[in-house]
């Protein structure tokens, strides 16, 4: 069942002079976990922020088509009422964290909305599990290093119990650990039955978990189809400048210049491993 | 044939007035002309306090950095441009001038170098960085791709021996991280010492020769490419993750030894032929 859907949407900002979205028509079911990739300046933070409502009702422009989030129009609902459907957890971790220890960080928001003690007590042992950050709960997040800033940043997204998570290039700024460290947390919650939609220029880590993957270039949405069809098109997503795995690209290789083949292309490194060592023995 | 030895770091320690810790504990190492090397470690490991010892912003708290035979410590930061020279990931954190020939002299006219000297250094730069005929153009209305070779145009004008570049990615696509890159090979095969850092091992692979791995303010590996992401569990340590085409290596190739950095198509070809 979709959970977000949006249908022929197109949005030029204020001081845009070309539309930053163009004829978007997309539905993202519940438990999905969707990937969105494509060069700078393709609209992918657009569509995020057209889905939390920001594009139109903060940033501004022209807006046209629709864009429902659990049955609420998101062009009109407040942008409050969005947040505790869709989370947001954007690049820069830092920016995001404004207490002086993880506890308060989650329980700021939560205590905003006058929510119980209890409650917000016992939301707070659970996203400090799910992020395990447990022990480090009255650290200053200054001593963090960023992997962990950026869990204590979703753990706050988190702990308002939204349906959504929306990671919009949340490992951008991280070493790959720290970033393998985020997107294994994204493939945990998708297991514990939330929507994920990721936006990221790591598509090796995305091939591991997304189910579908969009690719968008000058606001258009150029491919939305699962992972590995995707993935394995290695010509049609260099000539929009992205760089397709690397066991995806060891495997075109091979089909191409020495005419091996695969049933199927392999895109994480236990597929690639299984294939290549199955080609070696054969 | 010995290159000459550019860049040297001796006991370095550096400890930020406001912390407890050292940011750098006992760094020593060389870089030598022409080397092109890749510095790499998880956030907080000390690689940009590193570097920024390279050019000067930051000054020992102990022992010493030696740019071209000069202790940083005797020189200020901004002489020191003359041997490095600092290229900004984004060109429009850098570009401030209202024309291309203004942008690309001041560096030059700043240190002091005679109007001989920068005209030539301009037209010689212009002419390396396909600029020629818009020298009166406002630099924001060049394209992107115009932008970042204005910006590597106005750091190569001061002649730097040392370029180097920070972060690639950040804010860039692939594509754009690629195209500064390869602006920056350019310029590692004409001579010039480069160093970046970066958090993208797959660009790493792709350019650099050497990389030096920080972990915990001390240098954790120091070596080739292929020899430090070939040990791909030890990198761990250091929250560095190889490009996949090393892992692959490791389990498929366990007895090759390999002799140059990997791509998707060497490992393709040593996959037919070992």
């Amino acid at each position: 069942m979709p959970i977000i859907e949006l249908e022929q949407v197109s949005f030029t900002y204020k001081e845009g002079s070309k539309p930053a979205l163009t004829g978007i028509d997309l539905e993202i079911n519940e438990g999905e976990f969707v990937g969105i990739i494509g060069p700078t300046g393709a609209g992918k933070t657009t569509l995020c922020w057209a889905m939390i409502g920001v594009v139109p009702q903060i940033l501004r422009g022209e807006f046209d088509g629709r864009v429902e989030v659990k049955g609420l129009p998101s062009n009109t609902t407040p942008v409050a009422q969005i947040a505790q459907v869709i989370g947001l957890v954007q690049q820069d971790a830092e920016a995001q964290l404004l207490m002086t220890d993880i506890e308060k960080e989650i329980t700021f928001p939560l205590e905003n909305l006058s929510i119980p003690r209890h409650e917000i007590d016992r939301r707070m042992n659970y996203v400090l599990d799910l992020v395990k950050l447990r022990e480090n709960r009255q650290r200053h997040p200054f001593y963090l290093s960023g992997g962990q800033k950026q869990r204590v940043a979703v753990a706050a997204v988190l702990a308002m119990e939204p349906d959504v998570l929306v990671l919009d290039e949340a490992t951008s700024e991280l070493d790959p650990v720290g970033a393998e460290e985020i997107h294994n947390l994204a493939g945990d919650l998708k297991q514990k039955g939330k929507t994920i939609i990721m936006v990221e220029h790591n598509i090796d880590e995305l091939a591991r978990h997304a189910d579908r993957i969009i690719v968008m270039d000058q606001g258009k949405i150029m491919r939305n189809a699962p992972t590995r069809e995707v993935l394995s098109d290695v010509d049609f997503l260099i000539s929009l400048g992205i760089y397709p795995p690397q066991v995806t690209q060891v495997a075109y290789t091979l089909m191409k210049e020495s005419g091996k083949h695969f049933d199927e292309l392999p895109i994480t490194l236990e597929e690639g491993e299984a294939v290549f060592s199955a080609m070696r023995e054969a | 044939m010995m290159s000459e030895v550019v860049l040297r770091t001796e006991n370095l320690f550096y400890k930020y007035p406001s912390r407890q810790d050292y940011a750098l504990l006992d760094v020593s190492l060389e870089i030598k002309k022409g080397e092109f090397v890749a510095i790499i470690g998880q956030n907080g490991s000390g690689k940009t306090t590193l570097v920024k010892h390279f050019n000067g912003l930051l000054k020992p708290t102990r022992g010493q950095v030696i740019v071209e035979g000069q202790d940083t410590k005797d020189i200020p930061t901004s002489e020191l441009a003359r041997s490095v020279g600092y290229v900004f990931q984004n060109p429009d954190h850098q570009i401030f001038a209202d024309s291309v020939k203004e942008e690309v002299v001041f560096g030059p006219k700043n240190l002091g170098y005679d109007e001989e000297r920068i005209e030539a250094a301009y037209q010689r730069v212009i002419q390396e960085m396909d600029l020629e005929g818009f020298d009166d153009e406002m630099p924001f209305q060049l394209s992107r791709g115009q932008r970042q070779r204005l910006a590597v145009a106005s750091v190569l004008a001061m002649e730097p021996t040392i370029l180097m570049v920070d972060e690639p990615t950040t804010g860039q696509d692939w594509k754009e991280s690629m195209a500064l890159m390869k602006l920056v090979k350019q310029l590692n095969d004409r001579g010039h010492t480069c160093i970046v850092t970066t958090h993208s091992m797959n660009l790493v692979s792709l350019f650099a020769k050497r990389v030096i791995v920080m972990r915990e303010a001390q240098v954790f590996m120091d070596g080739s490419t292929q020899e430090v992401f070939s040990q791909v569990e030890q990198i761990k340590n250091a929250g560095i993750k190889p490009p996949e085409v090393y892992f692959l290596a490791r389990d498929l190739l366990p007895e090759f030894n390999l002799d140059r950095p990997l791509t998707p198509e060497i490992l393709a070809d040593l996959l037919l032929t070992h």
